[in-house]
């Protein structure tokens, strides 16, 4: 599954290294701004940065699905289908991949933003302002020192339980209308219409879940019936790529 | 061995493919002939499972095609599949992460051969120089099938003995090849059976020496015997 994965993150280099220059170049006028006490450049540097880590890692998440999209209605749908590799591991490459770049893009980002804080403080506030905001946050540590375990693992796992019923339900949405649909025109309207719909469904799915007085309880279960719908979808999804899909 | 049992495929109400069984022995290589439409390329992406037959299906040594199969058939589409970012280099790379039968070596032979080089861009290659690249990493598999589909499409007159000549030395002995195409005449040289399809049927399968020996024919002229004017009535009889 690794040769499959590097060249599923192949298909994505292009956009990432544009997203890397553009982040590159607002991250200059952010610096430019702080150095040299610029402030239209520190404002745009700032408003430059935060849309690159949103729309960046939105785009991430929804150039998977175009990619699959296009590996299904397209002839390069052959460099996939002949590989000596199952429906499931072609699938489970495309899964992975995707979370590791929305992963590593949001590491990457947090790594920068904390990079770009630090920095601005040092050098408009100092070297003293700066150990004092650090202070304070050590402070507020202090003040609540118990470290909300549960509440961080629930917040982790509803990210990525969220994230995988999204892009497995939109997996399952464009190979459902790529099988009846086998590559004409309109079958990407068709996948989004599929797609939406079976996310309403998702959701009225997710609404069975009784109401808890537990909070974390309650969510736990959310997550359970969100990981449990996602292996639905994949299981259900290689069955049709084995014995339906026409390439 | 290859081989299809009544196999069918359907597009709605369009057949493409009906009822067709074939068996595809080691060792010999097979003309697939057939005009436009008559189901060849449909066979053959079934018989590597890119299509999936509406009933019937094929089988390599005894078990339904699938993974497993691939990794021994190698397939040659008709029409350009690769990566819109990879060089004829990338194309090898490719092939040699996945198969593990593909020979390097080979492929630096067969590229030499075809006057290509590694760094020029796939998706700027002209047609002939595209079903070039198609071949040569093809046939740079050590597979036991090869099913060809149209190689000759876009390669000019003079290239094609060279091309016919480079997939025949390139296929090891015992192998089978199974090469279609509607330039009979260029594949009657080298085919030990011939495959005629129509109508989405399989009209006939006969030897080339045979055909020669016992009907005193050749490919060519049972070809046109069965799509020519009056080849209805001469292969339904």
């Amino acid at each position: 599954m690794g040769k499959l994965m590097k060249y599923e993150l192949r298909k994505t280099m292009f956009s990432k290294a544009v997203l890397l220059v553009i982040t590159g170049l607002v991250e200059i006028l952010y610096l430019a701004g702080v150095f040299l006490k610029w402030d239209k450049g520190l404002g745009f540097g700032i408003m430059g940065l935060v849309l690159c880590a949103s729309v960046g890692i939105f785009y991430i998440g929804i150039e998977s699905l175009l990619i699959w999209h296009r590996d299904l209605n397209t002839k390069q749908s052959y460099m996939l289908f002949l590989t000596p590799k199952n429906s499931f591991q072609i699938l489970g490459a495309k899964i992975v991949e995707n979370g590791l770049s929305l992963f590593l893009a949001g590491v990457f980002f947090a790594l920068l933003a904390v990079a770009d804080w630090s920095i601005g403080i040092i050098y408009i506030g100092g070297l003293e302002e700066f150990i004092s905001v650090l202070q304070d946050f050590a402070r507020s540590f202090n003040v609540n020192l118990e470290i909300p375990v549960w509440d961080i693992l629930i917040a982790f796992f509803g990210c990525i339980a969220t994230w995988l019923l999204m892009v497995v339900t939109g997996y399952f949405a464009i190979l459902l209308s790529a099988s009846v649909l086998a590559g004409k025109k309109f079958s990407g309207f068709v996948s989004f219409v599929l797609y939406m719909v079976l996310m309403w469904a998702d959701g009225l799915i997710l609404d069975l879940v009784p109401q808890l007085e537990d909070f974390k309880l309650q969510f736990g279960w959310i997550i359970a019936v969100s990981f449990l719908l996602s292996a639905v979808y994949y299981l259900i999804s290689g069955w049709i790529m084995e014995r339906k899909l026409s390439v | 061995m290859l081989e299809c049992r009544e196999i069918t495929k359907t597009y709605g109400r369009k057949t493409a493919v009906d009822h067709v069984s074939l068996q595809i022995q080691p060792g010999k290589i097979y003309a697939m002939l057939g005009p436009n439409g008559s189901g060849k390329t449909t066979l053959m992406k079934m018989a590597v499972g890119l299509v999936k037959p509406t009933s019937g299906g094929f089988y390599y040594n005894g078990q339904p095609v699938g993974q497993n199969s691939r990794r021994e058939i190698a397939y040659m589409s008709t029409e350009p599949y690769f990566y819109s970012w990879m060089t004829v280099g990338d194309v090898g790379k490719y092939y040699k992460d996945f198969f593990e039968d593909f020979s390097e070596k080979k492929y630096e032979g067969l590229l030499k051969r075809m006057e290509l080089t590694p760094d020029l861009k796939a998706k700027a290659l002209s047609s002939g120089m595209m079903a070039k690249l198609k071949i040569a990493v093809t046939m740079a598999r050590n597979a036991r099938v090869y099913l060809l589909d149209e190689p000759l499409n876009g390669i000019d007159l003079l290239a094609r003995d060279d091309i016919i000549a480079s997939v025949i030395e390139a296929a090891e002995q015992d192998v089978s090849l199974v090469i279609s195409s509607h330039l009979v005449d260029e594949l009657e040289r080298v085919a030990d059976e011939a495959i005629f399809m129509k109508e989405s049927r399989l009209v006939d399968v006969c030897g080339v020496e045979e055909l020669r020996m016992t009907k005193g024919k050749s490919v060519v002229e049972r070809y046109r015997e069965i799509y020519g004017h009056g080849g209805e009535q001469t292969w339904e009889n």
